[in-house]
């Protein structure tokens, strides 16, 4: 179960891709559509556009001071109830949330690509542990046994057609038409039960508060509300470059997020600050009301603290991951993230393959990039990307005259 | 096994063994110049850099790339050929076609008549116009690239340079952008001839030149802020200039810089960018030799694609 990158089957994957006409069909209209909209947005709203550039600079500043931001963070957690922990590594980060869990327990997931990055589904489940994801595309690719193609759209790879097929075979059921509706009631009535029934929910975060320790969490579907509050104990992944000082500067940055993703306004966005609690008794404060009695913070470092220190990768840590450098990219278009590492794909998720995996392997697929810009211009936190690629092909030689 | 390491090796054995990044004999470089009679030293000087002269050679390289469908295919083809032999090198012939070099030769022959007409009377370095190392920065080969860049930059001055005037984007953004952090002391100004043409103010005898559609190189687009002078330099000639759907800051690649490492790609998105372009309208202007290469590529007889010079010379349609 090891994640691990090998540029060789990339490279068979994005031929594969070049070559399936309904894989190209999908992207295609999904990039055109996301591109049209985004823009409409930014012109009718162009506040907008000066709250990105406000983001931008104040992950600039926490990155900066990113190990202070986590010791305040692990701080106000404390404070609030919360229980934070620090995972250095990936192996850590599965260790303490398999302890937490045990086995035997029915877990929903509210997407997170942090919990893909350290392969959760895979571990919990060999945990003997029943998962499930609830963001509809995720759950597709759950059923489809494939990885997120897109950092927001994870299923953006698939039509209808492909998605209906799926659905009616793996969960042996009949989708009348199969239209997107009735995947979509069908997929809704299937996760229900689980979600009531289970016993974990696991989330990322959009942002975490460092004053506060309150996790920001932006969605349309409403799974992400439905995962952190109904099931006994939430647990919350935080890779540590999404930490922020203030909550007010957390909500800012998942309204730009949600925005460049082009989902204005977005549907919910949740700010959780430690567990459920009432004190209505004789104002004795009592855990777990009709929410999670216990809420873990994993804090996620996997290579995000040395990468801070890296006076290039660190640009990569102003990344709010809403997409806007995939779909604009003219190789991502075609690839979707095929080109990528198991996780991350495309012009940020190079990057952050060679931060959080490898930075030779992730080199490697950056010699596919055009060197356009496309992704700089696009990104809303300005954001360097083909520098950093142009950066990770040097790196390749240099290891290469290294031997 | 993707492995861009066996072209950074061709190229880096090639740069070594002649100082260009493909087999190519260097007089394909000045030897244009010479019915120009241009003086071979002094400012302003014309620099090309080379990049319009070697795209016959590395359409040709791509040409047979190309029959490897495969991604995988390629990096065998390349271990097989004699491209990555040193030993091979010298007899390595690759032949460009005749009519694509007397197109580039064309179009240089051009610029240099156009600045002429707008006054600006330039020097060039003939020997000394030595490729720019462009190639060498795309793919990450920073140490070579420096070695490179300080020859280059020597060779300039020594033939008394203090403006360049360069002829595409890439070698514009590489002299302007890159090379000053690269090379201690680098004082040189540089600009491309489109900016030089739009301050002279261009003459031209030219009253209707048709529509054309507008092609912006990414990096004249979003690194340099070469977006007006080019529409401003064909209106000025009598051509309506046309915008694609994506166009100036936003605009979108033709797919060139991979075409070495992965012709199959670099074709997929040169067809999706030709077809936005063709959409408005049937002759595509371009300003850079890798995307008139890369479009003209998949382009069919139903479409032109034309360089910008050539156009503004009046020499083509
Ligand atoms: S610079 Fe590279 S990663 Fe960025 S948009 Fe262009 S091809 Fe994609
Ligand atoms: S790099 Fe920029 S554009 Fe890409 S996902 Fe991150 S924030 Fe968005």
């Amino acid at each position: 179960m090891k994640v691990k990158l090998e540029a060789d089957m990339v490279l068979d994957e994005i031929s594969k891709a070049l070559d399936n006409i309904e894989f190209q069909e999908a992207l295609r209209r999904a990039s055109t559509n996301n591109q049209v909209k985004v823009a409409q947005l930014l012109t009718e709203k162009p506040e907008l556009i000066e709250l990105a550039k406000e983001v931008g600079s104040l992950k600039r500043r926490s990155v900066e001071s990113l190990r202070e931001l986590v010791e305040k963070a692990v701080e106000s957690l404390r404070k609030i109830a919360a229980k934070p922990y620090y995972a250095e590594t990936v192996e850590e980060a599965r260790k303490l949330i398999g302890d937490i869990v045990g086995s035997g327990k029915r877990v929903v997931m509210a997407k997170s690509m942090a919990a893909t990055e350290i392969g959760l589904r895979q571990y919990l489940e060999s945990l003997n542990n029943e998962v499930w994801e609830t963001d509809l595309g995720e759950f597709l690719i759950q059923l489809e046994g494939s990885k997120p193609m897109h950092a927001i759209a994870p299923a953006v790879h698939m039509t209808r057609e492909r998605a209906s097929t799926l659905v009616a075979e793996k969960l042996k059921v009949g989708i009348p038409k199969g239209g997107v509706e009735d995947i979509v009631s069908t997929v809704r009535m299937f996760l229900r039960d689980k979600i009531v029934t289970a016993d974990v929910g696991v989330s990322g975060a959009n942002a975490l508060a460092a004053d506060t320790g309150a996790i920001v969490l932006v969605e349309n579907e409403s799974n992400i509300r439905l995962v952190t509050s109904a099931p006994p104990t939430h647990i919350a992944i935080v890779p540590i470059d999404k930490i922020v000082p203030t909550l007010i500067e957390a909500f800012k940055v998942a309204i730009v997020q949600a925005t460049y993703a082009g989902l204005y306004p977005p549907t919910y966005i949740n700010i959780i600050a430690g567990p459920s609690s009432t004190a209505d008794i004789e104002q004795i404060r009592v855990y777990g009301a009709q929410g999670p009695r216990e809420l873990h913070v994993i804090l996620l470092d996997n290579g995000r603290m040395k990468a801070s220190k890296d006076p290039v990768l660190k640009e990569q840590l102003y990344c709010i991951r809403c997409g806007r450098c995939q779909f604009e990219c003219p190789v991502w278009i075609h690839t979707a993230n095929t080109w990528g590492g198991p996780t991350y794909g495309g012009p940020m998720g190079i990057v952050w393959t060679a931060i959080t995996l490898d930075p030779i392997e992730a080199g490697k697929l950056a010699y596919l990039c055009l060197g356009c810009g496309r992704c700089d211009e696009a990104c809303p936190v300005n954001i360097n990307i083909s520098m950093e690629l142009r950066h990770l092909k040097m790196l390749v030689v240099q290891a290469s005259k290294r031997g | 096994m993707l492995d861009p390491l066996q072209i950074v090796r061709v190229v880096e054995e090639n740069m070594k063994a002649h100082g260009l990044p493909f087999p190519a004999p260097r007089e394909a470089l000045y030897s244009w110049a010479k019915p120009l009679k241009m003086p071979d030293r002094g400012s302003p000087m014309l620099y090309t850099g080379g990049l319009y002269q070697i795209t016959p050679y590395i359409m040709s390289v791509v040409d047979s790339l190309s029959k490897f469908e495969d991604l995988k295919l390629i990096s065998v083809a390349l271990k097989a050929s004699r491209l990555l032999s040193t030993l091979g090198l010298s007899g390595l012939v690759v032949r460009p076609r005749a009519d694509t070099v007397s197109y580039v030769e064309n179009i240089l022959r051009s610029i240099v008549e156009l600045l002429r007409k707008a006054g600006v009377n330039v020097a060039y370095g003939y020997e000394d116009d030595l490729y720019s190392g462009v190639l060498l920065y795309d793919l990450g080969l920073d140490e070579l690239f420096k070695e490179h860049a300080v020859k280059v930059y020597k060779a300039l001055k020594s033939r008394e340079a203090k403006t360049i005037i360069t002829v595409d984007p890439h070698t514009t953004h590489i002299m302007r952008s890159v090379y000053p952090k690269y090379v201690e002391g680098y004082d040189l100004e540089v600009k491309s001839y489109l900016e030089v043409l739009a301050e002279a103010g261009l003459k031209t005898e030219q009253q209707n030149g048709g529509d054309v559609v507008i092609h912006d190189p990414c990096l004249y687009a979003r690194f340099e802020g070469v977006i007006g002078q080019p529409r401003f330099l064909l209106q000025k000639s009598g051509f309506k200039v046309l915008e694609p759907r994506r166009s100036g800051r936003m605009t979108y690649c033709c797919g060139g810089p991979i075409e070495g490492l992965a012709p199959k790609m670099a074709k997929t998105i040169a067809k999706t960018r030709l077809s936005e372009l063709s959409e408005k309208h049937g002759v595509i202007v371009t300003l850079c030799p890798i995307c008139y290469a890369n479009l003209k590529s998949v382009s069919d007889d139903k479409v032109k694609v034309e360089d910008i010079a050539l156009l503004l010379g009046g020499r083509e349609l």
